[in-house]
């Protein structure tokens, strides 16, 4: 009986220890936001001269930034801290730009940035917001399926009052916000927005004496020309392609003529593209799949080796060639000459449309300073926050002819017409858009790229197990 | 108050006399014995009334040895005990982590069959074990005889054998992926260059069926130095009468192999067993390192029950389905550990 009653005493102290457990959890992190905090503002200070700078550009905007304080009317006065839930704060130049551009326009408001990190920073940050004790008020967006976890875990709060109320136009997004709607409700705002060019390097063209790739090539006309410049002598091989082990990178290809998406269920329209780019593989245009996945080989190093003639990736490669061959970390004789054109496109579909992929800011559902917490969302993504975007060399999703101009303006972009021209885009596909189960058909269809692309199955078979087991997820 | 106490002590004393009276008429033995410890149970709360005292001294000394296996056992309620009781819970449940829990019986249990990656991830991860487990057993036991011999630098030959398991398994996995690179892997070369294996069908070390191989021989490689010492322990243990014995009836080394040193290596090698076999049904960073490409996916051919797991409960945030599937791997760990010990219980008898 003794036994029982202690056994019962013991638990119960238990449960005391894991509550008490949770409390201090909860008190030591806020005693380390402080310290985040006390040093961001260490940081500030010590960066007089970065200040000096952001203030003479504060003084062109204030006329704008007035004008929006007087819509948010109360949002001026009392002390607010936002805790902003962000990644690779030290390699990202933006988070800082932004934080101190915002804060220079709203003196109340201090922004808190929490870095989670970024191999893992959705799956991160959907933990930290599960169950209860979360004190973010504004959370980054990263990709689409993580996403759609956190609007299906109702931790992100609908932003359709908010954006009513501020009268934002949404089509100034150009149609990318229809994308990310979940049952007609919008849960983030985007404010950067990358899609997708192909980057050649000139000097190999010149080498080949072949034409440098136009903003108007069909599939075939890109395949020609990877052959044509591809050079497969051992020592010296010169590859016409590369593509990156993303799936991303090959089977959207088929998305562009944009009658397909990868919701659909049926892929057999990927099927050409598989086709051409294993056929480049097996003529060793292009690097193999399974050497790129076994030894992990980065787009980067790929790219900046200066064997690759062309390669398809997203324009947030732009700013990071510019700033690695500044820093000299790229050998500039090996890929320093080099330009941008627009995306192939099938036969009968407009040039210039391409895939994109946004990064959104969201405000949480357990948010104590939701109005306060709107109106940075709403800054970042309207007009001063993609100026800030675009003067650290980034794409913000409110793309116009001036945020164009300061970009292609940067130092070390390349300066010949086609690659300016190469910015502009008539139609943006989301490489995922939003879909309920978008996490799962992400996962198949990235599991039998990879079973394709190592030909252990054939395009045939690789297709109708993505058919099949997409369906299977569409189906419940 | 008193009156009370009075009552509750005349109550135990007639309890008691009667539990006296059954003690005597009683003839079992073990029924006797367990009357005899309720009375004394009695008289020890008797005792503890009369002199005005809450606890007996029992429980006094009860509750200070309680308290020393507090601290430890609370760590382990909270961190171990109750996520575990937790998860079988939720493998009935419907969960996202962050809306309401819903019951939905063997829901879960009952998709598993139809779920193309649950089957894949299954056979892989039987693959491997049934690969892995006697494998290196076999090496880590042939190695420790080898090592247990007067041979010339045997503790440099130890450390050699025993290095991969110190060495960090990411770095190791790179220098693997190197080795058995598909096209420039120096493993491919010499197929290429002296077994004249033409370039087309050198193997894809890291794809297809053969990924699992790579796996096996990973791990084989990489845990024989542990298990090495573990036998090497055994070996050490063997009374070396036995061997004189046997020389002196003749034997030879295979016949003092089969007679002696198998037979006393017998508790050595059913610990060394099931240990292999509860860490290969864990495989998962071996997997996601050296089949997991540069975005630590793995694909069909590759995928392990333990990443599986990790997926639907991170990636999809559906904890019960992730719950369901760590209660089938520990129904099948607990089914083989089962097994193993009556086949050792077995021998021994």
């Amino acid at each position: 009986m003794k036994k029982k009653v202690l056994s019962v005493l013991l638990s119960a102290t238990m449960l005391t220890g894991l509550l008490a457990g949770c409390g201090s959890d909860g008190g030591a992190q806020t005693s380390e936001n402080t310290a985040d905090n006390t040093q961001t503002q260490t940081d500030a200070a010590a960066d007089t001269n970065t200040d000096a700078a952001a203030e003479t550009k504060e003084d062109e905007t204030q006329t704008d930034a007035a004008a929006t304080d007087a819509n948010a009317g109360d949002a001026a006065g009392e002390a607010v801290t936002l805790k902003w839930a962000i990644w690779d704060k030290d390699t990202t130049p933006y988070w800082n730009a932004l934080k101190e551009a915002y804060e220079a326009a709203n003196p109340n408001v201090t922004l808190e940035m929490v870095d989670l990190g970024s191999a893992d920073y959705m799956t991160v940050l959907a933990t930290e917001l599960s169950g209860s004790g979360s004190d973010f008020d504004v959370v980054t967006i990263k990709d689409v399926p993580g996403y759609a976890t956190l609007v299906s875990k109702n931790t992100l709060e609908p932003l359709d009052s908010y954006i009513s109320a501020a009268g934002i136009d949404l089509s100034q997004y150009g149609g990318v916000d229809k994308q990310v709607t979940v049952d007609g409700s919008l849960y983030e705002l985007p404010f950067r927005n990358d899609f997708w060019v192909v980057f050649y390097n000139k000097d190999i063209f010149d080498a080949a004496g072949v034409d440098y790739p136009t903003n108007d090539m069909t599939f075939e006309e890109y395949d020609a020309l990877a052959r044509q410049v591809a050079d497969p002598t051992f020592g010296s091989q010169i590859y016409g392609t590369h593509y990156h082990t993303w799936r991303s990178a090959v089977q959207l290809f088929g998305v562009l003529d944009g009658q397909h998406s990868i919701l659909d269920g049926e892929y057999d329209f990927f099927k050409p593209y598989y086709e051409m780019v294993l056929n480049q593989e097996n003529d060793q245009i292009c690097r193999n799949y399974a050497d790129l996945s076994a030894e992990g080989l980065h787009y980067s190093a790929a790219f900046s080796s200066g064997d690759v003639a062309m390669m398809n990736m997203g324009s947030w490669y732009i700013s990071t060639l510019i700033s690695s061959l500044a820093n000299g970390e790229y050998d500039s004789s090996l890929c320093g000459n080099w330009g941008l054109v627009k995306y192939p496109h099938a036969d009968g579909v407009e040039a210039g449309s391409t895939l994109g992929t946004i990064t959104g800011l969201a405000v949480t559902s357990v948010s104590a300073n939701k109005d306060a917490a709107f109106a940075f969302v709403e800054w970042v993504s309207g007009a001063e926050g993609a100026k800030v975007m675009a003067e650290t060399g980034n794409f913000p999703a409110l793309m116009n002819d001036e945020v164009a101009g300061i970009i292609a303006g940067l130092e070390g972009f390349p300066t010949d017409e086609a690659s300016k021209e190469a910015l502009s885009v008539s139609n943006l596909y989301l490489e995922v858009p939003y879909a309920e189960n978008v996490s799962q058909i992400n996962d198949i269809l990235d599991t039998y790229h990879k079973s394709i692309m190592n030909q252990e199955v054939t395009i045939d078979e690789g297709i109708a197990s993505m058919n099949e087991e997409v369906g299977k997820v569409l189906g419940q | 108050m008193d009156e009370k106490k009075a009552a509750q002590i005349k109550k135990l004393e007639t309890e008691s006399a009667a539990l006296m009276q059954k003690i005597r008429e009683e003839s079992d033995i073990k029924k006797k014995q367990k009357l005899i410890a309720e009375r004394e149970k009695k008289q020890r709360k008797l005792t503890a009334i009369r002199n005005n005292r809450i606890l007996s001294r029992e429980a006094k000394r009860d509750l200070v040895a309680y308290s020393f296996i507090a601290p430890n056992f609370i760590g382990f309620a909270v961190f171990t005990l109750i996520p575990i009781v937790f998860a079988f819970v939720l493998a009935f449940m419907n969960w996202d982590g962050s809306n309401e829990i819903t019951f939905v019986g063997f829901d879960n249990f009952m998709k598993l069959p139809s779920d193309t990656f649950f089957v894949a991830a299954l056979k892989n991860t039987m693959i491997y074990v049934v690969g892995t487990v006697p494998l290196t057993m076999i090496a880590s036991l042939a190695l420790a005889i080898v090592l247990n011999q007067k041979i010339i630098a045997r503790g440099l030959f130890r450390t050699v054998a025993f290095f991969p398991y110190v060495a960090s398994l990411v770095a190791i996995t790179a220098v693997w992926s190197m080795i058995f690179h598909p096209s420039k892997g120096p493993i491919n070369y010499l197929l290429l260059t002296v077994f004249g294996v033409p370039q087309e069908n050198l193997p894809k070390w890291f794809s297809g069926s053969l990924v699992l191989v790579t796996l096996i021989l990973f791990s084989v490689w990489k845990y024989m130095g542990y298990y090495m010492v573990i036998y090497l322990a055994g070996l050490q243990g063997i009374s070396a009468e036995l061997y004189e014995a046997g020389s002196l009836d003749g034997a030879n080394t295979w016949q003092k192999f089969k007679y002696i040193t198998w037979p006393q290596l017998r508790s050595t090698t059913f610990f060394v067993v099931v240990m292999l076999t509860i860490n290969c049904f864990k495989v998962y960073d071996i997997a996601v390192m050296l089949a997991g490409g540069s975005d630590g996916k793995l694909s069909t051919s590759a995928t392990v029950l333990v990443y599986y797991i990790y997926q639907n409960a991170f990636n999809y945030w559906d904890l019960g389905y992730s719950s369901a599937i760590a209660m089938v791997l520990f129904l099948i760990v607990l089914a083989v550990t089962l097994v193993q010990f009556r086949y050792e219980k077995k021998l021994e008898a």
